[in-house]
């Protein structure tokens, strides 16, 4: 399927969770990349273009949110799909952030890849 | 009559039976006096007129002898003009009046008066009234010429009257009266003018007498112009100040009052004491009471400690608090709490502040009571606190997901290459170690702090113990390529501990130095058994602590705010869980360290 070639931006502190992520996608055919914290994947969101972002929230310098708010700021990702990540317990602001920063989806942790993948398809398709 | 007089003040009775037993005794002088001169007026009469009559019977009798009767009138005449008689005569022995003062009754018949007869020697005396109703004394003595008695010569003489008895002394004695009744006077006055400050007392002594039992004894005070009246003046002063300020000097009155006072003054005390600052404003928010430690906590205390203008009654509340909460000046009546928290700079610190508003409903004034009280300790606390459930629920979470997501990717995915297999199965395992030692920790902590925490004690062989803990940190110095240096004598021996909790800490004080030591840095532990203590020293050439954070290292929950140590995970429960547990061995830790250079932790353990 065309979805097959997007590219995912997997923003994630946890080395080994986001590894296991980029696993499932690169076996579900997407190209991913990883960056450890928000200032690495902006650098690399301008270096190359991605379809997909997800990102965790909590993570050193930079929150999941904050990436987002910036990655908004770039015109390249105004509309681009973000999922976020989210360990800390954000359920009261959810709904309000979700449509302020027009998040597409937030899944708390300990969360299952397959879902993600399942999600991504999802997104990419209504997109393409 | 002045004895009986009971209107009579106590001067005035006084000086009035002064004045009458003086003024008696006068008088009794007085009659005294006049008495006698009395008497010895009449005395010098009697006598004057005795010697006359015997010199002029003799010289009638010689005249006699000589002339015969011719000459006697004339002889008479003469001796009446010298001796003042009343009268004088001669007369015969048959009653006939051969001469007489009185020239007309001479040849009469002169008759004896009738009256006290005396008798002395020749002489008879008749003391009479005659006619005219005058007290006459008439002498009478024989005259003789020739051993014939020819005749009796009578001589009478007036008694002095009591008038010309006073008039006499009168004349002569004015002053010998007058001066005494001067002098008693003078003492009247001056006895008056003693008793006066006695009087007075005496007065108002009688005015209470004459109260009914039931009323108030009501004292005054007097000019004092002598010792009683000033003594009296004291007494009047010191019955005042126990009687009190109430109207009534009932005494479970004044206990009440005594006991309000003392309260009254307890409670001040008390309120004075109390580390949280208290004020009291009307509903206007005019300050009418505050205790000390409400400036102390707003900073308004100058340099001498004394209470700054600011909390002068009369200010409001508003003016010194600058509340950004509305709710604590809305001035519309509320039974509600409010509450806020303001910061106020202390020194080079913050203090927070937490301040309350509260209504204060009592019989004397509707108004507000607040209180402030220094919450920097506890807000500091509640940020620690905050920051490890961060920390823990991110150290939960972390190796939950991670777990769950390898092993439902090991479970649903057809095309997994063995090594990978492996490699996620592995990641799984080391992922599961974490949590549990994590979770250990938390465990630690837990019952330490519900004190549960429980030593248990055996004999360990100390190389073996250490040996177990290099093998624990080896990965992790390696990892780092960190110079592990381990200085520990051969013959090390044995010593009671718990086994697991000890190199529980000392896994966690070498964990400590490798996560703050930068790559290929050194951690050095050193032991040491002396006599009477096991040293145990682990030192690193990591970040290093700065000297305003080193005392607060041992505390719970605390973590460094050097980005360096923020960025390693850390709960702040490691070194305090390590202080416990090395002092319920009896022992100690304490740690050296330089910003930069490195830290020394060094533990010793006393061998009993």
């Amino acid at each position: 399927m065309e979805s097959r070639n997007k590219r995912v931006l997997i923003v994630d502190d946890n080395v080994a969770l986001a590894r296991v992520t980029q696993f499932a996608l690169d076996g579900a055919g997407f190209e991913t990349e990883m960056a450890y914290n928000g200032r690495l994947a902006l650098e690399a969101a301008q270096r190359k273009h991605f379809d997909i972002v997800i990102t965790d929230q909590q993570m050193p310098e930079m929150t999941g949110i904050e990436l987002c708010r910036a990655l908004r700021l770039l015109s390249e990702y105004a509309k681009c799909p973000i999922i976020l990540l989210t360990a800390k317990g954000l359920e009261l602001e959810l709904p309000r952030l979700r449509k302020e920063l027009d998040i597409e989806a937030t899944f708390p942790k300990p969360f299952s890849p397959s879902a993600i993948v399942k999600k991504v398809d999802k997104l990419l398709a209504v997109n393409a | 009559m002045v004895l009986r007089s009971p209107n009579l003040g106590f001067p005035r009775k006084i000086v009035a039976y002064y004045l009458f037993f003086c003024l008696v005794a006068i008088c009794w002088l007085a009659v005294g006096v006049f008495v006698v001169s009395h008497t010895i007026a009449s005395s010098r009469t009697t006598s004057a007129c005795l010697s006359r009559l015997g010199k002029a019977s003799a010289a009638i009798e010689i005249e006699y002898v000589r002339h015969g009767v011719e000459n006697l009138q004339k002889l008479l005449e003469r001796s009446q003009i010298s001796t003042g008689l009343a009268y004088g005569a001669i007369v015969s022995p048959d009653g006939t009046c051969l001469a007489h003062t009185d020239a007309n009754l001479v040849g009469d018949q002169i008759v004896d008066p009738t009256g006290e007869r005396l008798r002395w020697g020749d002489v008879t005396s008749v003391h009479f009234v005659d006619t005219r109703g005058r007290i006459l004394d008439e002498y009478r003595v024989a005259l003789e010429a020739d051993n014939s008695q020819f005749g009796s010569l009578l001589f009478a003489v007036h008694k002095p009257s009591f008038g010309s008895t006073i008039r006499e002394t009168a004349q002569v004695a004015p002053l010998a009266i007058l001066i005494p009744l001067l002098l008693i006077a003078a003492g009247a006055v001056i006895l008056a003018r003693l008793a006066r400050p006695v009087a007075d007392i005496e007065s108002q002594l009688r005015a209470i007498a004459a109260q009914t039992p039931t009323d108030e004894v009501q004292l005054k005070a007097m000019r004092a112009t002598d010792a009683a009246s000033s003594g009296w003046n004291r007494v009047v002063e010191s019955y005042e100040r126990s009687r009190g300020n109430s109207s009534g000097n009932d005494l479970n009155d004044r206990l009440a009052e005594a006991i309000q006072l003392r309260n009254k003054n307890q409670l001040d005390d008390i309120l004075q004491s109390l580390p949280d600052g208290v004020a009291v404003t009307d509903v206007e928010g005019r300050i009418t009471y505050t205790n000390r430690a409400i400036g102390a906590l707003m900073g308004s205390y100058d340099d001498s400690e004394n209470l700054n203008d600011d909390w002068s009654t009369g200010k409001t509340i508003s003016d010194i608090l600058d509340l950004d909460d509305q709710d604590l000046f809305s001035t519309e009546p509320s039974s509600r709490v409010a509450v806020s928290e303001i910061n106020r700079d202390a020194g080079d610190s913050t203090r927070v502040l937490r301040v309350a508003r509260q209504p204060l409903d009592d019989q004397w004034s509707h108004g507000y009571i607040w209180s402030v009280r220094d919450v920097t300790q506890q807000k500091l606390s509640e940020k620690m606190r905050d920051q490890f459930m961060d920390t823990a629920t991110h150290e939960l979470r972390t190796p939950l997901a991670n777990i769950k997501a390898y092993a439902e990717t090991l479970a649903t995915c057809d095309s997994i290459e063995v090594s990978e297999q492996r490699e996620f199965c592995n990641t799984i395992n080391s992922e599961v170690t974490r949590l549990a030692r994590f979770v250990d920790d938390l465990l630690s902590i837990s019952s330490m702090e519900v004190g549960a925490l429980i030593l248990e004690r055996q004999k360990v062989e100390l190389s073996r113990l250490f040996d177990e803990v290099v093998s624990k940190v080896q990965p992790l110095m390696q990892q780092k390529s960190i110079d592990f240096v381990v200085d520990i004598p051969e013959k090390i021996g044995e010593l009671k501990l718990d086994k697991d909790k000890m190199s529980a800490v000392i896994v966690n004080l070498l964990g400590n130095a490798a996560k703050y030591t930068p790559d290929s840095g050194r951690v050095e532990m050193r032991v040491a058994r002396e006599p009477s203590q096991l040293q145990i020293s682990i030192e690193d050439t990591g970040f290093g602590i700065s000297p305003e954070e080193l005392p607060k290292v041992f505390d719970k929950f605390f973590r460094s705010e050097d980005r360096r140590v923020l960025e390693e995970v850390g709960t702040g429960l490691g070194l305090s869980l390590a202080v416990e547990v090395v002092r319920m061995h009896g022992g100690d830790i304490t740690v050296e360290s330089e910003i930069d250079k490195g830290s020394t932790f060094l533990i010793s353990i006393p061998i009993e």
